[in-house]
């Protein structure tokens, strides 16, 4: 049988093989983190509850005095900042800034909408991004069209003023006429001296981007080499109906085309989705790590009726998990927002291939009840509570979520969102709770009560 | 319930604006129109709080009202449809924060359950609170915000209104997803919620003891 591309990342990831290790002792540590994680996953026993950190944002920055904006500008300070964080709390994963993109690639292209710390916005603020309409109602016919074409000629020069002169380039299907299309092409670009301008100005930002890689590809060494904790982060993907809210109509707009043109939106669904699956299995390949990510966004129970949900957000998310899965994937859905009445569709993909996020919007002891024995579920520890609450507290929270979601496995403690403010003492208390009450014995029960 | 107030209520776009188009030309009066168009938006804001309509519908819902509205705002001579209300309220999201959804539910509960409602949109400094507090005269002020590093600006804007002296005579709600009790009392505000039902009934409790 072929080996699938999931089993062979999986069977790298576990093993580590790509990285260095400091001593035989951390190597041995990451095995054991990694394989509690996968079992967690898969739902199969194991020795711990784990403990993972969706994301830390400002929490992380502090360990070096850094801002959000040293995290899109200064990567050597930003990366210092997460590694004494990871040397100082002993999480059994580790996920970096990877959402926290380079400001000089965004400033290279002038890009709109979008304002940066340090610039629109003072220097501790994250990045804020607006929804807008960057495509307009009456504009899905000709994105169906010829997708590539309209995001280059009418997507981009409508989000960077670089790359305006893109939108005077003849169509790119006209290539197709004898030699025709090619001159009108050439000559299109001869007589435009600001196509040149902008592929200049594409390159400068891709040089911003090259060393952000480089910078990323540190952490692993850093961090797994020598703390022996693996990256849950890897590839990433996107639900449709997202992707039509969040990059093309602002949800505004989507809404409205839920009502008058239901019909175009579910086709433009259908054209993003076999991208969003090639994206979501390539960038798997290329982090080398089997767990792809999705963020949810506008699928939660208030934001759409079970018929809409049924209609516009599911089919197409759900064939994307599965393809994903198909090609031997885990996918961690990180729902954003209450979901109670959501969860129960997960138990349509096999069990043990996803593991589910939930916020404390959401009520993590139902979804135990709705996805025992079918998904993974994580989170919850109201982000609040770690903000302004005392680590007794916190205690006893997580004493709980330990007593209802840990029997039968399949539960990792994590925050309820990504961390910002927040007690230090908090979060060690959480991962001290986690690592004493959170054994299984052999026969796979709680040991301590 | 009118056709018309029917046809707004279960959304149906098209066959509304159809019949207002048909009633403008059959000479029926604006207010008539406008008025049936409103009673719509109460049934939707029921169905709402019952969890039967959701967060598309009601945003949709004002959109098909405004498109009502610019039908047969041109056809109306007096400025008409003088409505009772109970207060006047006064909403806007905070500075440095750009979410207006949650903002734009609650201003439309609020014009439901009878109040005047003033809304200043998003990312209103807190200067523009403290003028329009001077100006529109709110017995409540609404102030939206969503984002956790956004607090400190919510305090700043309260504060602003307090020493501008206005406060007295109005109290303060704010809302929005991440808010508790903590930040209420960091804020200084008289009253939080996460849930626009609840806040709505907290200020018809207010103008019930004024
Ligand atoms: C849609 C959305 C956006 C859209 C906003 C579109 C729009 N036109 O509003 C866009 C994409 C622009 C956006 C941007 C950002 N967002 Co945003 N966004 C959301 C999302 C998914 C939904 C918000 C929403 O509309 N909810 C529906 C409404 C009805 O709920 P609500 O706002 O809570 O309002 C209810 C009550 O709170 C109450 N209420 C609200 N206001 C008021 C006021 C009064 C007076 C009263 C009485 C009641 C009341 O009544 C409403 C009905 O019950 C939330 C996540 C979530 N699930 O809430 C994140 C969220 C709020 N966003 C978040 C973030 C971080 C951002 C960005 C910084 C992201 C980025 N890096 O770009 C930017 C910031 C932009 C800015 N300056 O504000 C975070 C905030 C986290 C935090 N701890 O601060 C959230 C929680 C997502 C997350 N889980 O991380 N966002």
């Amino acid at each position: 049988m072929v080996q699938k591309l999931g089993e062979k990342l999986l069977a790298d990831w576990l093993s580590g093989s790509h990285i260095t290790f400091k001593n035989e002792k951390i190597k041995k540590k990451y095995s054991a983190n990694a394989k509690r994680i996968i079992d967690t996953i898969k739902l199969k026993k194991t020795d711990r509850i784990p403990i993972i950190p969706c994301a830390t944002q400002k929490f992380a920055f502090e360990y070096a005095n850094a801002t959000y904006k040293d995290a899109m500008y200064d990567f050597d300070k930003i990366r210092t900042a997460y590694i004494r964080q990871y040397e100082n709390i002993d999480f059994d994963a580790y996920v970096g800034p990877e959402f926290i993109y380079p400001g000089g690639m965004f400033d290279a292209l002038q890009w709109k909408r979008l304002k940066l710390p340090g610039n629109h916005l003072p220097a501790d603020r994250p990045f804020q991004f607006e929804e807008a309409e960057y495509m307009k109602a009456d504009e899905y016919d000709e994105f169906l069209d010829d997708p590539s074409d309209w995001m280059i000629r009418k997507y981009l020069p409508r989000l960077s003023p670089k790359l305006e002169p893109l939108a005077g380039l003849p169509s790119f299907h006209n290539i197709l006429n004898y030699y025709h299309g090619l001159h009108d092409f050439t000559f299109a670009v001869a007589d435009n001296p600001g196509v040149l301008d902008a592929f200049k100005a594409l390159a400068k930002s891709g040089k911003v981007v090259s060393k952000w890689y480089d910078h990323l590809a540190k952490f692993d060494q850093e961090i797994s080499g020598n703390y022996g904790i693996p990256h849950l982060l890897g590839g990433c993907s996107h639900a449709p109906y997202d992707v039509i809210c969040n990059y093309f109509r602002g949800w505004r707009g989507a809404i409205s085309d839920l009502y008058r043109q239901p019909e175009k939106m579910l086709k433009m669904m259908d054209r993003l989705l076999p991208w969003m699956i090639d994206y979501g299995v390539s960038s798997a390949q290329s982090t080398g790590n089997p767990i792809c990510t999705l963020y949810i966004y506008k699928g939660a129970d208030s934001f759409m009726s079970d018929e809409q949900f049924d209609t516009f957000y599911w089919p197409t998310l759900k064939k994307l998990i599965m393809a994903l899965v198909d090609e031997g994937l885990m996918v961690w859905v990180f729902t954003q927002g209450t979901y109670d009445t959501r969860l129960k569709y997960f138990a349509e993909i096999p069990s043990g291939s996803c593991l589910i996020h939930l916020e404390s919007g959401s009520d993590i002891f139902k979804a135990n009840e709705v996805l025992s024995g079918k998904q993974c579920i994580e989170g919850n520890v109201p982000n609040s509570m770690l903000a302004n609450g005392t680590a007794d507290e916190v205690e006893q929270y997580c004493r709980k979520l330990i007593a209802e979601c840990g029997p039968g496995g399949g539960y990792m403690m994590d925050f309820s969102a990504f961390l910002d403010e927040a007690r230090r003492e908090n979060i060690h208390k959480m991962v001290e709770v986690t690592k004493h009450y959170g054994q299984y014995g052999l026969d796979g029960r709680l040991k301590q009560q | 319930m009118s056709e018309l107030t029917d046809l707004i209520a279960d959304l149906k776009e098209q066959e509304a604006l159809k019949l207002v188009e048909e009633m403008l030309e059959a000479g029926k009066e604006p207010n008539t129109i406008l008025s049936a168009a409103r009673k719509a938006l109460d049934v939707v804001g029921e169905r709402f709080e019952q969890k039967y309509y959701f967060i598309p519908d009601l945003i949709f819902s004002g959109e098909l009202m405004a498109k009502v509205a610019s039908l047969v705002k041109p056809k109306i001579q007096t400025s008409g449809n003088e409505k009772e209300t109970i207060g006047k309220f006064l909403i806007g999201t905070v500075e440095g924060d750009i979410h207006d959804i949650g903002k734009d539910v609650v201003a439309f509960l609020m014009e439901m359950n009878g109040f005047e409602v003033k809304d200043l949109g998003v990312d209103v400094p807190k200067s523009v609170f403290v003028n329009a507090t001077i100006e529109f005269e709110p017995d409540i002020i609404g102030i939206s915000g969503l984002l956790t590093n956004v607090f400190d600006d919510i305090r700043d804007t309260i504060k602003a209104i307090d020493d501008a002296g206005i406060r007295k005579n109005c109290k303060i709600i704010i809302g929005g997803g991440q808010l508790d009790e903590s930040v209420r009392k960091h804020t200084n505000a008289d009253s939080f919620t996460t849930d626009a039902g609840i806040g709505v009934q907290q200020c018809l409790e207010w103008m019930g003891e004024k």
